[in-house]
């Protein structure tokens, strides 16, 4: 199959991967057992997936730890294979590790290191000048430009030892951009780094996919990076989409509250606010109640009929709350299936 | 600035260069090795010291030896200096090994470890050729370097004197060696991926390849004779010193040909199984994650 | 062997104090089992250099029966350094029981690692004492590895019991087991106290190579001591090799033991070669114990 323009950069169709973990259990005698025989359990890292992403999209994956994000980007960069399913990369099957596509995509992942400790970066780069066949001058201007855009000019010549977090992370992001990618994945690559250098860095995306109009997978554990960069958010959990849409939408979907702020008059009587909802907090003169989505305009209606307001707020709740009230119940969804299994398997 | 593929672009671009030049990729891995061997350069004169004086030791075991006998195995041809022509030799192929393969193998098992093949199954290139040549241990060539003395200083001592046929088979039948030697290692490397890891990579190697280091004819005899076979045809470490030590230290005989033409062959064999295996282990590796 | 630092301890707190070291010695060992495929494998190939050292030496003794110079014992079999064909393979076959006992792969450089990348606090700041916690460690490693090294080591001395001319005597025997575990100890000691000298120099790794070095070539493992006596340590000096490496304490991890097992070690000499052995290991054990009490105290003084 030739791709496109037209037809979308990923596709993805009913993707799994499980893994099989030893069990060990406890105590000497179950050690000593364990080298004759054992106990394996299979872990769905990723359940059935379907998405399709279009050329140009930047896609922020959600999800708690081991939800199956890291999993999938690795599935898409061919690092692992599945164990059923289908995935299309510009039309490559990434694990067929075909060099046409690996010429065409880069993985970085910000809690692992491929540029040579010992060396300044400019070397490591060097190496893949050769390894993409990168032509000279191409080369230049692409290191130079990128260089530029992230301000690391003077550091080059340091041994990558000797970077910090965020300098290291910026030169994993050019020695993966050199070849001009046009499916870039990006594994948390603001982890561990302070709120100047998740600023720089996200600024860089956002320009850079500006600019190239590539297509970016991200995931992250910080809702900043998704704010500032994604308009579409894939949101995974138990290795299953949860949620595929923009970020506000989120908030209309899962959340079924507003939070109303009211800022009452100085000769306000005292009234028990929780008859109209749940109460968050009362530090006179506001109150901030939590009230069901529908019912918000009848109740303020009823608020400021019988009560003196001189202000009023409805906003939504904050979106990571929302989102991590998502991730406990999947992952109450979840361990209920766990052990409904698992009482079917005794049986 | 270009983006080079901005139109219909099949699965493959005409546009690029078709594969990577592994010779360059390999002479910057040469490069980079060196640059980082040399700014820890304490480090690197230590390494080799380390090196010689383990092959020192050696040597003096084998001086030992013969300071109580005139040859390893009575009628087998291996007198001192031709016994120091095969010591030469195993220095050679040892060297080549340990300068460029033992770093990238050990370095692989931590790998399938730790999470850090990632990379280099990400790159356009061979990730067979990319796992094997990464590092380079310039200081073990410091051995090599011995080798040539003790090889000289050996052969003038010897009263057989070979042709030019054997001057020229000699190096090709040493870079046999290494590559049945490399085989043999980057099937072990394979077999972290399925055990989990390999912590003992360098043990097993040293104990397999103890077999290479003295002559085949020693092992005769109901056990030896069987053990022979085994290591000459289905592990084949034995020829691996003693095909190209033969070649410079004896005069070859029909049978010595033979086995030297077979060991062209096990060569061939060997990086096609070890390649087979290493493509199969990295279907099986599950990338782990930390 | 692992200190008990207050020498008044009540009965309850040393049932305590085993108990800990009884749950120390278990995860160890399961810490051990849980590799199987790299310990099957591991405890296989650890066979293969002996089947080389065999065909090696039958080899020079082929040949030794062809040369003149070395001397024929009253049986009219040929010897070198005192040991007949079969005496040397039985010496070669028992030094690598030896070798099982007083070989600490990683114990030193575990150490020194451990000091360098400063993972050494834990013994600071849990009630847990380093020398004796590893101690544990190893015995379980050692554990692990008779357990299921036992069955091999068996066939192997079975197939070659050709070369046992006829069993030791009891007094025989009890020396080669005290020497095996006085082995052991030093081994233990001798290792930690190199691993420890880290906390001194940051990089020992040199250091460990020069005592691998050391240990592997003087400690009788690759040829009988005896073999060292023909060469003078310089030209025309009254010393031989032989004599300075018996000064040293390597002997005692693999030559030793196997040595008293076949008899080349006997009556006084075997009990002065066990006592300078213990005064060795107390030696060693005394000096890491004091190494290990003034690094610490080095180390929180300067810190990681």
């Amino acid at each position: 199959m030739t791709y496109n323009r037209s037809m979308p950069v990923i596709e993805i169709e009913n993707l799994s991967k499980s893994y099989r973990i030893y069990q060990k259990q406890e105590g000497l005698l179950a050690a000593v057992r364990g080298l004759f025989s054992r106990e394996y359990r299979d872990v769905e890292a990723v359940r059935s997936v379907n998405l399709t992403v279009e050329q140009g999209e930047f896609v922020a994956f959600l999800g708690p730890n081991g939800a199956g994000k890291t999993t999938t980007l690795k599935l898409l960069s061919g690092v692992i294979t599945p164990t059923s399913g289908t995935a299309r990369v510009m039309g490559h099957i990434p694990w067929k590790r075909e060099n046409s596509y690996r010429r065409r995509f880069a993985l970085v992942m910000g809690q692992k290191n491929q540029l040579w400790w010992d060396l300044p970066a400019q070397e490591s780069f060097r190496l893949h000048q050769e390894i993409y066949r990168i032509a000279p001058e191409q080369f230049d201007h692409t290191r130079d430009e990128l260089v530029d855009l992230l301000g690391v000019g003077k550091l080059l010549r340091q041994p990558v030892r000797e970077l910090s977090l965020g300098e290291r992370m910026k030169m994993e992001l050019i020695a993966a951009l050199l070849h001009s990618p046009e499916v870039l994945f990006l594994d948390e690559p603001t982890i561990g780094l302070d709120v100047i250098a998740q600023h720089n860095i996200q600024t860089f995306l956002r320009h850079y996919q500006q600019l190239r109009k590539i297509t970016i997978l991200l995931t992250s554990h910080y809702m900043k990076d998704v704010a500032a960069l994604c308009r579409r958010v894939v949101i995974i959990a138990q290795g299953q989409i949860m949620y595929d849409g923009s970020l506000s939408g989120i908030v209309d979907k899962f959340s079924g509250h507003k939070v109303v702020t009211l800022q009452l008059a100085e000769d306000h009587v005292p009234v028990d606010w929780s008859r109209y909802g749940e109460l968050l907090d009362v530090q006179s003169p506001k109150v901030r109640l939590k009230i069901n989505r529908q019912t918000v305009p009848e109740v303020l209606a009823h608020i400021l009929a019988n009560n003196a307001i001189e202000d009023v707020s409805v906003e939504d709740p904050p979106l990571e709350e929302v989102i991590s009230q998502v991730f406990t119940e999947a992952g109450a969804q979840a361990d209920a299936k766990d052990a409904a299994r698992q009482v079917a398997a005794t049986k | 600035m270009q983006h080079s593929s901005n139109t219909d672009i099949g699965t493959t671009a005409p546009t690029r260069p078709p594969r990577a030049s592994y010779r360059r990729v390999f002479l910057t891995f040469a490069r980079n090795s060196l640059i980082r061997d040399m700014t820890f350069r304490t480090n690197f004169v230590i390494e080799c010291i380390s090196a010689l004086s383990w092959m020192f030791m050696n040597l003096g075991l084998y001086l030992i030896i013969f300071g109580y006998t005139d040859s390893i195995g009575a009628g087998t041809g291996w007198g001192k200096y031709q016994f120091f022509v095969f010591l030469s030799t195993t220095l050679f192929i040892n060297s080549l090994i340990e300068t460029f393969f033992m770093p990238n193998t050990e370095e692989f098992s931590e790998q399938v470890r730790t999470g850090g093949l990632d990379f280099a199954l990400l790159k356009p290139i061979d990730t067979q050729f990319l796992v094997s040549f990464g590092k380079m241990d310039w200081s073990s060539l410091a051995n090599f370097l011995f080798a040539i003395v003790l090889l000289s200083y050996s052969l003038s001592r010897l009263e057989y004197q070979p042709g030019w046929i054997e001057f020229v088979l000699y190096p090709l039948y040493v870079l046999c060696g290494v590559a049945i030697l490399y085989s043999l290692m980057i099937a072990l490397a394979a077999l972290s991926v399925w055990l989990g890891r390999n912590q003992n990579l360098y043990d097993f190697w040293f104990y397999i390849t103890s077999f290479s280091r003295y002559p085949m004819e020693i092992y005769n005899g109901p056990l030896g004779t069987p053990l022979q076979k085994v290591f000459t045809f289905i592990i084949p470490v034995l020829i691996v010193v003693n095909v190209p030590a033969r070649i410079l230290a004896q005069p070859m005989t029909q049978p010595k040909w033979q086995l030297a033409v077979f060991a062209l062959g096990a060569t061939v064999a060997c990086l096609g199984a070890s390649r087979w295996l290493f493509l199969k282990s990295l279907d099986s590796y599950r990338s782990a994650s930390s | 062997m692992a200190t008990v630092s207050t020498p008044s301890t009540t009965p309850s707190e040393l049932s305590a104090r085993l108990r800990t070291w009884w749950i120390i010695l278990r995860i160890c060992i399961e810490e051990r089992l849980v590799y199987r495929g790299d310990f099957a494998l591991g405890t296989l190939m650890r066979f293969l250099p002996i089947v080389t050292q065999i065909f090696l030496w039958t080899a020079v003794y082929s040949s030794v029966q062809t040369s003149t110079e070395t001397a024929a014992d009253p049986a009219g079999q040929q010897t070198v350094a005192g040991f007949t064909r079969d005496e040397i393979i039985a010496y070669f076959l028992l030094t690598m029981v030896a070798r099982a006992f007083s070989s600490m792969p990683g114990l030193a450089g575990g150490i020194a690692r451990s000091i360098r990348d400063g993972s050494i606090k834990k013994y600071i700041t849990q009630p847990v004492d380093m020398l004796g916690f590893l101690l544990l460690s190893r015995i379980a490693h050692k554990l692990v590895y008779y357990t299921v090294a036992t069955l091999p080591f068996a066939l192997v001395f079975y197939l070659c019991r050709g070369y046992f001319q006829e069993l030791p005597s009891a007094e025989i025997w009890v020396a080669f087991i005290a020497s095996l575990f006085m082995g052991f100890a030093l081994g233990y000691y001798l290792e930690s106290l190199l691993g420890m000298i880290g906390f001194w120099f940051l990089e020992v790794s040199s250091l460990l190579f020069v005592y691998m070095l050391f240990s592997f070539f003087l400690s009788g493992h690759m040829f009988p001591i005896g073999m060292l006596d023909g060469f003078a340590i310089f030209p025309g000096s009254s010393w031989s090799w032989g004599d300075l490496v018996r000064i040293l304490p390597f002997q005692y991890l693999a030559y030793f033991p196997a040595a008293i097992f076949v008899g080349k070690i006997q009556g006084d000499e075997l009990v002065r070669g066990l006592a300078i052995e213990l005064c060795w290991v107390l030696m060693f054990m005394a000096l890491s114990r004091i190494a290990y009490h003034r690094g610490l105290r080095r180390y929180s003084a300067f810190g990681g």
